[in-house]
């Protein structure tokens, strides 16, 4: 009895020790996992199979092959996540319409010709197809996965409605203005000068453009047209359209594509870039468009953000929109899908536009489900395409997807929507001019409009690199300076104990350094770096920034006044975390960098290097480790610090003497210079046998959890419930059930839910916004007049569902008959 | 004392010391004519693919169009540039444009930049690449080409010196086996080396990696890569099956070629009569058929090796083997000319440097063949 007694206090003692043990052993730290190997492997065949075999868990990269989605299909231990790639489009030689050096028709001079190409492709067929269904139809410059537009999305299916495949329509717009041109018809094939109308058509051969070009160009010989197809590749094709002047008429359409990386929340760019001589007018083609002047004018407005709220904004959106189409010196075909397949067991986020290697969060997600630690191996189309510094080194978006794997950050992009989140920063605060239209969705951020912001005469305005100091707002403009936004960032104190790999506490000098380095020094001759390559951004930097100034230095708090702002609040904060687009490094060994630089053995960057016939500067592996490695011994010896005059008033002799002591252990140990503070730290590359190995930051501050929220995108799935006849006249309610893994989407997470109804004409008849009932459920209300504008017969209603936690809208679609 | 033997002084043969120093003279002289046409040969043929790998100058159009789309595609995605005036965006585009083709070398003509090329091309001075960047981050092309050498040659050096030295063998053993069942089946299986030595490595890759899992997929070492002695294990284990399909792809026909090579000089007249002089066929084998065929069997071997050191594009990228083949590809797409002629330069000066050594050693073997003029000729 007394045995079990003791034996029950014994287990009861266990239990109040163990089980609060057991929870804080479970608190990982960084990473999921402990190892990462990233392989080279470009064979989409060869993916599969080493994914079937176990020989890596995960590809990293998107792939389009059609028999790998076959097998990933057919697999039960394989997954994937979609990723929304280019878009595809054909673009015109607008010169004409004669070409005067080869006194040739070009029929495409004429914008309804141009316009009538959209109603002669299917672009259906060619999805199906020619993309084997890895792509959904595109008609407007406006990619699907674009936040403008879900926020234009009535107008833009309703010019998908007005564009949509017609080849009778089309046929008859070429008749008329063929003839109109002075081309006569003879057996079937235009005729101009006697001569058969020849249509020469660049089509890239390098991927499945071909087929798309082949397919062009059988419909515009069913049109009369005798075509001229000529193969090529890039390479090949970039002399002719963009380079040659199209007055030579050496080409008349060519197959376009358009590559976009991220999910893109303002797509003003587009018309900007597309239909407007002004942002591409190194090119002769873009020189010879004639852009309606409206058009043109609207482009500007958008692509300068001339205007005074979002809703002016939409008002530009839907009157440019349309223009484009008429316009048409390109047609927009398809906006590509790919897929990056994964084992099934494994879990990672995968960003919408830029897949799993694009995605800032693939290092903090990683895992086997329901695993902690281990090793994943990881493929990648290609790896260590060059060297890495962060400066100027590689921006291959395969050796960025190892460098992500490495880096800690300020801010974190959503890899859903495209906005941010804070990582090391704790909140911010924006401040705007009034009539900016500048909007916030989430609550780390306050948005305050004001009459006006004046840059205090302290902060800094700009770097002088003879005195390495900063020059003052009060220096700078003596009279004052306001700017349109000032934007407040602030770190938590736990920012100072967080460390670099090496070990190294994180400093201020650390932001200083990467701010000096990384914005201004090299730009200015003064400076022993300096680089005529870093000219362009010094000075478009320069044309909107007004000052930064330290107000704290622990807690850190940074002002920054710049004259430009973000439609979303959230993308106007500038944290100044030492990590820009090609990496990120502590002020120690960026600063070996300085000096092997400033003694002509290396380079940041590839031009630079070019120019002192040095290397160009690898941080991470290569030749120049040695040169790095010697600078480290001198560096140590003396107790460098780079720009001494400014940063020696934020380093101590300690941190001095830590640094160099630690960098010198860190390189002993691992033979390299990646220094960062990720989750991951670069154990070693290899640079020949294409592999890099990536261990787990063991002193790294954040839960291993702590993303965990992002790990599956929360597509809506969509449902339109209700009768399928409707009595013109006569009200009629709709349902939209609204789910995600079977669960109703919350209500708090969806942005909006809009519908359309077409007639059967094919007519947008209604438009508006379902009312939110309860998560997972909204409500379509079609008044009476709503319905009395309906033609008898099959309607459709169609519903876009926006989520807030997803850029990519749900369409869905129920069709009901209309009757008296 | 008459029998008293006395130290021979041989007096100098003034004929034979004549006969010594016309050959040296002779020797030298054809040396250095056979050099110079060597030399010419090879400054023709890298000028040749100079202009080619340039494509007569055209690379500079496909060049700066590049340039021109980069430059576009970088101000469309900067969002800063959208704050910017026209003038301002026009200054940063023409700044950007001539930087890079400044950095290329674009501002200079074709043909002035076709001399450097050449003439650094023939000092093996072999410069700074344009684009590309060893695997290990250096510019320099001599780093570049040196980096890939290595896996090259392990690879392809292997393969073939197995080939070579398999193929004599099995050869020189069906020729003394002539219609036998082996001999039938050989030259029946010849045509299968029709289909390239990738073809093989796909099916043995499908076999042993992805349906018995005994052998890795490719690459050259495990993920990640072992250390000490493991590591040269690992890759000796990624060595078998791009070996075997370089093996399978070639071991046949090459058979086939040698025992038909090796057959015809089995069949020759002083070959009949040393059997009949009663000979054992292994002294006829070393005698009458392997030394007369010893310069072709050299010339083989030699050209084996320097070839070996080109690679194969698609065999490489089948296995995913980081050699120079896949290397010159990639140069050729990124039109990178430094590497291009780098990489032509190294192999044409080898394959001089070889026919050269190669026309001494035919002398050195084969009595009939004499260099320079006078000599009686093979």
């Amino acid at each position: 009895m007394l045995k079990s007694k003791t034996l029950l206090v014994f287990l009861a003692v266990v239990l109040v020790v163990a089980v609060p043990l057991t929870s804080f052993a479970q608190e990982r730290m960084g990473a999921w996992v402990d190892d990462v190997v990233l392989v080279q492997e470009s064979d989409p065949s060869t993916v599969i199979m080493k994914l079937l075999a176990g020989e890596i868990d995960s590809h990293a990269t998107s792939m389009a092959d059609p028999a790998a989605w076959e097998q990933i299909q057919q697999s039960p231990i394989l997954d994937y996540s979609i990723v929304y790639g280019g878009s595809r489009e054909l673009t015109f030689n607008p010169v004409g319409p004669v070409f005067p050096t080869t006194d040739k028709l070009n029929p495409f001079n004429v914008p309804r010709i141009r316009e009538a190409m959209n109603w002669m492709i299917d672009r259906q067929y060619i999805v199906d197809e020619i993309m084997n269904g890895f792509a959904i139809p595109g008609v407007v410059p406006v990619p699907a996965n674009h936040i403008d537009y879900s926020r234009h999305a009535s107008v833009i299916r309703e010019l998908e409605l007005e564009y949509a495949y017609n080849p009778e329509q089309g046929s008859a717009v070429v008749q008329e203005e063929m003839v109109k041109l002075g081309a006569t018809l003879v057996n079937g094939k235009w005729h101009y000068n006697n001569e058969p109308v020849v249509l020469i058509g660049v089509i890239r051969n390098d991927d499945e453009r071909l087929e798309m070009g082949d397919y062009f160009s059988n419909i515009l010989e069913d049109l009369g047209f005798t075509v001229d197809r000529q193969y090529k590749n890039m390479s090949e094709a970039n002399p002719i359209w963009i380079f040659g002047d199209p007055a030579d008429g050496a080409w008349h359409f060519y197959t376009g594509g358009w590559g976009s990386s991220v999910i893109n929340r303002d797509s003003s760019v587009r018309p900007e870039q597309m239909y407007t001589t002004r942002l591409m007018s190194f090119s002769p083609l873009w020189l010879a468009y004639t852009p309606d002047p409206r058009l043109d004018e609207l482009a500007q407005r958008l692509y300068n953000n001339d205007y005074q709220d979002m809703a002016e904004r939409a008002q530009l959106w839907e009157e440019l929109l349309p223009l484009t189409l008429q316009d048409s010196v390109r047609i927009w075909v398809t906006d590509s899908l790919e897929y990056i397949p994964r084992r099934t067991e494994m879990q990672v986020v995968s960003d919408l536009a830029a897949g799993i290697g694009g995605s800032q969060l693939w290092p903090y997600t990683l895992r086997r489900i329901g695993e902690v630690g281990g090793s994943v191996t990881l493929g990648l189309q290609q790896l260590l395409d060059g060297p890495w510094n962060p400066v100027g080194g590689s921006n291959s978006v395969y050796d960025q997807a190892a460098i992500r794997g490495t880096a800690d950050r300020g801010i974190m992009y959503d890899p859903y929507t495209g906005l941010v989140h804070p990582q090391r920063i704790e909140r911010a605060e924006l401040y705007a001019t009034k009539g900016l239209p500048i909007s916030k969705s989430h609550d780390w951020i306050t948005l305050e409009f004001v009459d006006s912001i004046n840059v205090p005469g302290d902060a800094w305005a700009e770097w002088d690199a003879a005195e390495q100091r900063f020059i003052t707002v009060a220096e700078k403009y003596p009279e004052g300076v306001t700017s349109w936004t000032k934007s407040v960032v602030y770190y938590p104190e736990e920012l100072f104990e967080t460390t670099w790999h090496d070990g190294s506490q994180f400093s201020i000098a650390d932001i200083l350094l990467f701010m000096i380095l990384g914005s201004f020094d090299r730009a200015q001759e003064a400076s022993s770096i300096y680089d005529a390559s870093a000219i362009s951004a010094y000075n478009s930097l320069m044309s909107y920034f007004k000052g930064v100034r330290i107000v704290s230095e622990n807690p850190l708090v940074i002002e920054t006044y710049v004259d430009s702002y973000a439609l979303d609040a959230e993308l106007a904060v500038n944290s100044w975390y030492p990590v820009g687009n090609l990496g990120t490094g502590p002020w120690h060994t960026l600063g070996l960098g300085i000096r092997a630089e400033a003694a002509k053995e290396v380079a940041f960057s590839r031009a630079k290097a070019t120019e002192i016939d040095s290397e160009y500067l690898g941080m991470a592996y290569g030749p120049t480790v040695s040169i790095l490695a010697k600078h480290l011994g001198e560096a140590a010896a003396t107790g460098f610090i780079p720009y001494e005059k400014f940063l020696s008033q934020y380093i101590s002799a300690e941190e001095i003497a830590s640094r160099w002591s630690n960098l010198q252990a860190w390189y002993g140990s691992k033979g390299h210079f990646w220094v960062a503070s990720g989750p991951l730290y670069l154990e070693r590359a290899y640079p020949v046998e294409k592999q890099i190995h990536l261990r787990r930051y063991e002193n790294y501050i954040d839960p291993a959890a702590k993303w965990d929220r992002f790990g599956v995108p929360m597509f809506a799935e969509a449902e339109i419930e209700g009768s399928t006849r409707v009595s013109i006249g006569a009200a009629a309610e709709y349902d939209v059930v609204i789910t995600f893994n079977d669960q109703p989407y919350l209500v708090s997470d969806m942005d909006v839910v809009r519908y359309l109804v077409i007639s059967s004409t094919g007519e947008i008849v209604v438009g508006g916004e379902a009312t939110p009932e309860e998560d997972g459920l909204w409500t379509i209300t079609l008044s009476a007049d709503d319905t009395s504008k309906l033609n008898v017969g099959a309607s459709t209603i169609e519903v876009i569902v926006t989520p807030k936690a997803i850029a990519i809208p749900t369409f869905v679609s129920m069709q009901v008959i209309a009757t008296r | 004392m008459a029998n008293e033997l006395q130290p021979v002084h041989r007096t100098p043969n003034p004929l034979q010391s004549k006969q010594w120093s016309d050959t040296f003279r002779r020797i030298a002289k054809y040396s250095v004519q056979r050099l110079v046409v060597l030399f010419i040969t090879v400054v023709i043929g890298l000028y040749i693919t100079v202009l080619i790998a340039n494509q007569g100058g055209y690379v500079d159009q496909i060049r700066k169009a590049q340039i021109r789309e980069s430059v576009g595609q970088m101000m469309a995605v900067n969002p800063e540039v959208q704050r910017l005036t026209q003038s301002q965006i026009i200054d940063i585009q023409q700044r950007e444009i001539a930087l890079e083709e400044e950095r290329l070398g674009l501002h200079l003509p074709f043909a002035l930049r076709s001399v450097m090329y050449l003439q650094q091309a023939i000092t093996l001075n072999l410069g700074n690449a344009e684009y590309m960047t060893s695997d290990s981050g250096s510019r320099r092309v001599r780093n570049i080409i040196l980096e890939r050498l290595a896996p090259t040659l392990v690879l392809f050096l292997t393969a073939n010196l197995i080939l070579f030295g398999s193929a004599i063998l099995i050869a020189l053993f069906l020729s003394r086996r002539y219609g036998s069942f082996l001999d039938r089946a050989v030259v029946a299986l010849t045509p299968t080396s029709a289909a390239p030595s990738w073809f093989y490595g796909m099916f043995l890759i499908l076999l042993f990696s992805a349906l018995w899992r005994m052998m890795p997929f490719g690459g050259m070492v495990a993920a990640p890569p072992p250390s000490g002695i493991h590591y040269y294990f690992s890759v000796a284990k990624h060595l078998v099956l791009p070996i075997a399909a370089i093996f399978l792809g070639a071991i046949f026909q090459s058979v086939y070629s040698w025992r038909t090579f090796f057959l015809i000089y089995s069949s020759e007249d002083y070959v009949e009569m040393a059997k009949a002089k009663g000979m054992t066929s292994s002294m006829i084998e070393r005698r009458y058929v392997l030394k007369p065929t010893l310069p072709t069997i050299i010339t083989s071997f030699a050209l084996t090796l320097i070839y070996a050191w080109q690679g194969q594009i698609i065999l490489e990228t089948v296995f995913n083997w980081p050699g120079l083949g896949r290397l010159l590809y990639q140069a050729i797409g990124f039109n990178d000319i430094p590497i291009v002629v780098g990489s032509t330069v190294i192999f044409a000066y080898l394959l001089a440097i070889t026919v050269f050594l190669l026309d001494i050693i035919y002398a050195l073997v084969d009595p009939r063949v004499k260099v320079g003029n006078g000599g009686a000729r093979a």
